[in-house]
């Protein structure tokens, strides 16, 4: 198991995001989770990647716990240092990039490689221009961000994120930020990362491309997972009224 | 007295002078991102007491600050002041421009996008290389041109430490320009400030156009 | 860790705001017998030994010569009618400087009271910070002896009369463009003669070394090795560059200041060791130092 979540409680102020969820993301899985705006998707991954803390519920990556209830109810996270070893299983693609402005398109990916997990600079160059390559943008290895369109800046941030060798990505609504024309080249990315096998969460409103490219779909819908399974039972014919008329609302 | 002369008797106060404009940038630069960190602290009471700070640094004449950094400790505490002349007048300049400093880190660390906070701590990156390699990068290309005009008016207000006896090169121009009923040290002393600024301005647009590679 | 740092720096910013709080007093009783039955020995005093005396005058644009005439003979008739004396009564600590008398004046000569022209207002230019010859009293309004003169010379004339205090460092500019119409404020002739067309000389002062009772300093001649206080722009500071240059060789450093109230406090620190002062201005700081 690479990721187990369990009954995760989260509140901004009094609003409760996420109630009691629970999920899981075995090696080798693409796990879509779908579900209307405001539904605590976008939080559920934030959680995960330790952008936001959890108030209750457990955390584990390789069944070693990031964060437990303690006896009092609460969630207790590991030490700082600790939580910084539990980065290295995961990365994260922003909806909006996030690339560094003032990095160039190649140190944007080797920076960390070479920083955070202490790699060669040659290694870490020789990586990068390969991943860039993967991702069709090896000319553009001495561009500046904002010289990219935004389907190559999610593309670079995608290949930064991949220099990490992550056991697991994550992607945060990858191609709400673009153009509808761009966001083909994204997901092609994300698909063919599929194909190799690599372990991914994907929130997202693309719903024929969840269909097509999960091994699972999750339905989430007021903080809590409505309905999950196999992407054709779920789009196909789900069980919940409310997936049914949140699909509904998608086609129109 | 001839020009060479007036000339003579007002370097060394300019030297006086570029010695505070360099300490207090020396000092005051860093001193303002603490002051910030120390204003955007999530702890009321530390936000709370450097907002007032900030709001006194800035919110009272620099000339008051000095004799109060300088004569506070005789009135206070009554310690001896002997020789404590200089560093008052450095403390005092620090103090205040760090405060002013302070508020331009605050307002370009708050332009900066928190996806790029976020960014780098998924990444893995400590919170020091965060700052030092992502955030202070951003920070400094956004808040140069606020740094520049804070930096001209340093330039100027060095001749406030006359305030405490320090003979800078704007009071020897006074000087001078009373005891010989003339209106040159005045001119020389607007030359002498205008040269500066003017360096500090290229310097400045130097720099900015290094950083606007992106 | 980082709490207790953020703390502890917090606590320096507390200290300085806290400074900020200590006004620079001027009132305050120094000496370390206040409130004993003894009487007290002035904590600061005069030396003996001066470096020089100066007339005060009343300095007007060159070539103002009928003006000058006419406010020195206003001023004449006043120590004839006895206002002179009067005005410098009130003020007992320059009261001695005081140097008109009516020997040699001859009242024939000196212009009729309300013989001026009554839509004429006479511009006072002055030094604000200049006691007690002129500067803000403790009321608030502007005043002083050279004020009070001056408005007695324009009520005698049937003058209209406007203060006009102005950055001393720019007197010349003032005075030049016309903003004021003379410089009255203890300014001294000395060295000046040939920049102004001169008014009459109503004061003398005598320029003295202002120490500690318990200095130990007792002569110029012990002034050497010790740090001495000015002002800028003032005769004694003229004097140490000029006319006493050999004495100020001898002292460790010589300290110019913005203003004298400064040189004071700095004196009650313990930061310099004397100041070169004209005694009235410095028995007017030591009087109203000890209200």
């Amino acid at each position: 198991m690479i990721l187990e979540m369990n009954n995760i409680q989260k509140s901004f102020k009094d609003l409760k995001v996420l109630r009691d969820i629970s999920i899981h993301v075995d090696k080798g899985e693409v796990v879509s989770i779908i579900g209307p705006s405001g539904s605590g998707k976008s939080t559920l991954l934030r959680c995960a990647t330790f952008l936001e803390t959890i108030d209750a519920g457990e955390i584990l990556y390789m069944d070693r716990a990031a964060a437990k209830t303690n006896e009092e109810g609460k969630a207790e996270y590991v030490s700082h240092a600790e939580l910084q070893q539990f980065k290295q299983y995961f990365g994260l693609v922003f909806q909006q990039f996030n690339l560094f402005p003032h990095y160039s398109v190649l140190k944007n990916v080797m920076d960390a490689p070479v920083y955070v997990l202490k790699h060669s600079r040659e290694e870490a160059e020789a990586q990068a221009l390969e991943l860039l390559d993967k991702m069709n943008l090896k000319d553009k290895a001495g561009a500046y961000p904002s010289q990219l369109s935004g389907g190559q800046q999610q593309r670079v941030a995608i290949a930064r994120a991949l220099a990490m060798n992550p056991d697991i990505l994550f992607f945060d609504e990858p191609t709400s930020a673009l153009d509808p024309e761009l966001t083909g080249e994204v997901l092609k990315v994300i698909r063919q990362l599929a194909d190799e096998k690599m372990t991914m969460v994907v929130v997202t409103h693309e719903m024929p491309f969840a269909r097509a490219v999960s091994d699972r779909v999750i339905f989430m819908d007021k903080g809590v997972i409505v309905e999950q399974g196999d992407p054709e039972k779920v789009f196909g014919d789900p069980d919940h009224e409310r997936t049914k008329q949140f699909l509904r609302n998608y086609q129109q | 007295m001839t020009f060479q002369t007036m000339l003579a008797s007002m370097s060394a106060g300019m030297l006086r002078s570029l010695a505070i404009f360099f300490l207090t940038l020396i000092f005051s630069l860093p001193l303002g991102m603490a002051v910030m960190y120390l204003r955007r602290s999530k702890y009321k009471v530390i936000s709370g007491i450097t907002k007032i700070y900030i709001a006194i640094m800035r919110g009272t004449p620099l000339m008051l600050q000095l004799l109060m950094w300088y004569f506070g400790p005789f009135y206070l505490f009554r310690w001896s002041i002997r020789g404590y002349r200089f560093p008052a007048i450095i403390i005092g300049f620090s103090m205040n421009y760090a405060a002013y400093f302070a508020e331009i880190y605050r307002s370009g660390y708050e332009a900066i996008p928190v996806g790029q906070f976020e960014a780098a701590e998924v990444l893995g990156y400590s919170r020091s290389q965060t700052f030092f390699k992502i955030i202070l990068p951003q920070l400094v290309k956004t808040i140069l041109p606020s740094i520049t005009n804070e930096i001209i008016t340093l330039v100027k207000d060095t001749s406030l430490a006359f305030t405490l006896a320090y003979n800078e090169m704007f009071s020897i121009a006074k000087q001078i320009a009373s005891s010989q009923t003339s209106f040159v040290p005045f001119i020389i002393a607007g030359v002498f400030y205008f040269v500066m600024n003017y360096v500090v301005a290229f310097v400045m647009e130097r720099a900015e156009k290094a950083l606007a590679y992106y | 860790m980082k709490k207790i740092a953020a703390l502890l720096s917090v606590f320096v910013l507390c200290l300085a705001m806290l400074s900020g709080c200590v006004t620079i007093e001027t009132g305050s009783q120094t000496g370390g017998n206040a409130g004993s039955e003894v009487k007290e020995e002035p904590a600061y005093l005069f030396l003996d030994e001066t470096l020089g005396v100066e007339s005060y005058a009343i300095g007007f644009r060159i070539g103002d010569d009928e003006l000058a005439e006419t406010v020195s003979g206003a001023l004449k008739a006043l120590v004839l009618d006895g206002t002179y004396a009067k005005i410098g009564a009130s003020y007992p600590d320059i009261e001695e400087y005081l140097c008109l008398t009516a020997d040699g004046i001859d009242a024939d000569s000196l212009p009729e009271k309300g013989s001026g022209d009554p839509d004429y207002t006479f511009k006072h230019g002055f030094d604000l910070d200049y006691p007690p010859y002129s500067y803000l009293q403790d009321d608030g309004s502007v005043g002083g002896l050279d004020v009070e003169l001056c408005q007695a010379v324009c009520d005698y004339l049937g003058w209209g009369y406007e203060a006009v205090p102005f950055n001393w460092d720019a007197k010349d500019m003032e005075l030049n463009a016309g903003s004021c119409d003379c410089i009255w404020s203890g300014f001294t002739k000395e060295g000046r003669e040939d920049d102004y067309t001169w008014g009459i000389t109503y004061s003398n002062n005598t320029q003295g070394i202002l120490v500690a009772a318990d200095s130990g300093i007792k002569t110029l001649e012990d002034l050497s090795g010790k740090v001495v206080g000015v002002q800028t722009a003032t005769s004694a500071y003229d004097m140490l560059q000029d006319a006493r240059a050999d004495l100020a060789g001898t002292f460790a450093d010589l300290k110019v200041y913005e203003t004298y109230t400064i040189a004071y406090n700095d004196l009650k620190a313990g930061a310099i060791d004397a100041i070169a002062i004209d005694m009235t201005a410095g028995t007017f700081l030591i009087s109203n130092d000890q209200k």
